[in-house]
């Protein structure tokens, strides 16, 4: 039989390592399952600015590996497998992975987010070989072509200067006629030369001929379609929580995140959901990063009895 | 573990000449994602050490073998059995996705 640890917590990034963190120094016997590597979302990102302490910046995928190592130091162990499915109820709760089954007293989920789809046919397929889902992951395959971005928030304009660097046209394409992104961003994707819009536009196909040869998009406002001839589409429309383990054990929102308050506790005793996968109003790496923290806090007292 | 870096002429003596199957990630320094795999291919490099060749090819500094392959996005895995590639993954997401595309090809 499996050992039953205190605490498992399933995902590594930075809500995941410092519940490890935290349970560890608790003297808690805590695992964590991580299906890559450390960090998670900000491993995607080369410099981080907004994670206090590094005046100037810190590059997310060392970040995440300093969170590992911090945790392991305090004696949190990792085991690089994907959870494939979860028991969250009873007493002890169960986790089957790609490296078999875990089982542990309290589970903290932490297994963030991932990139929203458009839902167009071929898409899946073409992932990876036209359609993208991080600039910084893909672009250089672009280099001198054209591509297009599809969103208009932060991440979606942050995506088309980092590949305006590199393709030679690069069409930022948004249902709105106007960026959600924050100002900032604006002067600079008006100075970088080669960034045009295509406002109040939405892709209703992905042209191919073999690969991906291009865009086909519908105005919102007249109903007319065109195609937009691209190599490449980079789609930045949002994240989804990746609860699609969990959806029938947890209450979740509407938008797919699981309903948890600042405890961190869910509807079932003995969870508890830390950092982008649980409903809150700011996601980032010190609220995961605090998620964490009150997560393992909160599973110490429950495993006291308290909780 | 430190990843076994080859170029052109350790590629052809490793993988293409060698009697053992070999698993080549083709990367790139400036690849962000080819780092989050990094772990999980030195994990398998550990377990099949001396059954399997595990190596990197970085494409900016061999654009010959990148081009022979028709790598065009990193990071990408190649498998290969007699020298020959038997198949790829592109961008893999998971260990366990890593470990099946290796199963697959180890018996098949």
């Amino acid at each position: 039989m499996e050992p039953i640890h205190d605490v498992l917590i399933v995902g590594g990034g930075p809500a995941g390592y410092t519940a490890a963190l935290y349970a560890a120094r608790a003297g808690l016997d805590a695992a964590l399952l991580e299906k890559l590597s450390a960090g998670g979302q900000m491993a995607l990102t080369t410099k981080i600015e907004n994670w206090p302490g590094f005046p100037d910046g810190i590059d997310g995928f060392d970040l995440g590996e300093r969170m590992q190592r911090g945790a392991e130091r305090a004696g949190a162990k990792t085991v690089l497998a994907e959870a494939l499915s979860a028991n969250l109820w009873g007493e002890i709760k169960t986790v089957e992975t790609s490296a078999g089954r875990f089982r542990a007293r309290t589970v903290i989920w932490a297994t963030g987010a991932e990139p929203r789809r458009l839902g167009l046919p071929g898409e899946t397929e073409l992932t990876g070989r036209g359609v993208h889902y991080c600039a910084a992951c893909d672009g250089m395959a672009y280099r001198g072509k054209t591509v297009a971005v599809v969103g208009g928030g932060n991440s979606a304009a942050a995506d088309a200067l980092q590949l305006s660097r590199v393709c030679k046209r690069v069409v930022l394409v948004h249902r709105r006629d106007t960026l959600r992104a924050e100002k900032a961003y604006h002067e600079q994707l008006m100075q970088a030369g080669n960034i045009e819009f295509c406002w109040n536009s939405v892709p209703t196909a992905l042209l191919r001929v073999g690969g991906l040869r291009g865009l086909r998009l519908r105005d919102v406002q007249t109903g007319r379609e065109r195609d937009l001839a691209c190599d490449g589409v980079f789609i930045s429309v949002g994240r989804a929580p990746a609860t699609g383990l969990v959806r029938e054990q947890l209450a979740l929102d509407e938008a797919g995140s699981i309903l948890a308050g600042e405890s961190t506790k869910t509807n079932l005793p003995g969870v508890f959901a830390a950092g982008d996968v649980r409903a809150k109003a700011l996601r980032q790496i010190v609220t995961a990063a605090s998620d964490g923290a009150v997560a393992a806090h909160e599973a110490a007292a429950y495993l006291a009895g308290g909780g | 573990m430190e990843m076994l870096q080859m170029d052109g002429e350790r590629f052809s003596r490793e993988v293409l000449a060698a009697g053992k199957p070999a698993l080549v990630e083709f990367w790139a320094p400036w690849c962000v994602y080819c780092r989050r795999i990094g772990p999980a291919v030195g994990q398998l490099a550990a377990r099949y050490a001396g059954r399997l060749t595990v190596g990197q090819v970085n494409i900016d500094g061999e654009p010959a073998l990148a081009e022979r392959y028709g790598i065009e996005v990193v990071p990408t895995l190649l498998f290969f059995r007699d020298g020959q590639p038997a198949d790829r993954a592109v961008a893999p997401a998971s260990l366990a996705e890593i470990e099946d595309f290796v199963t697959a090809h180890w018996k098949g």
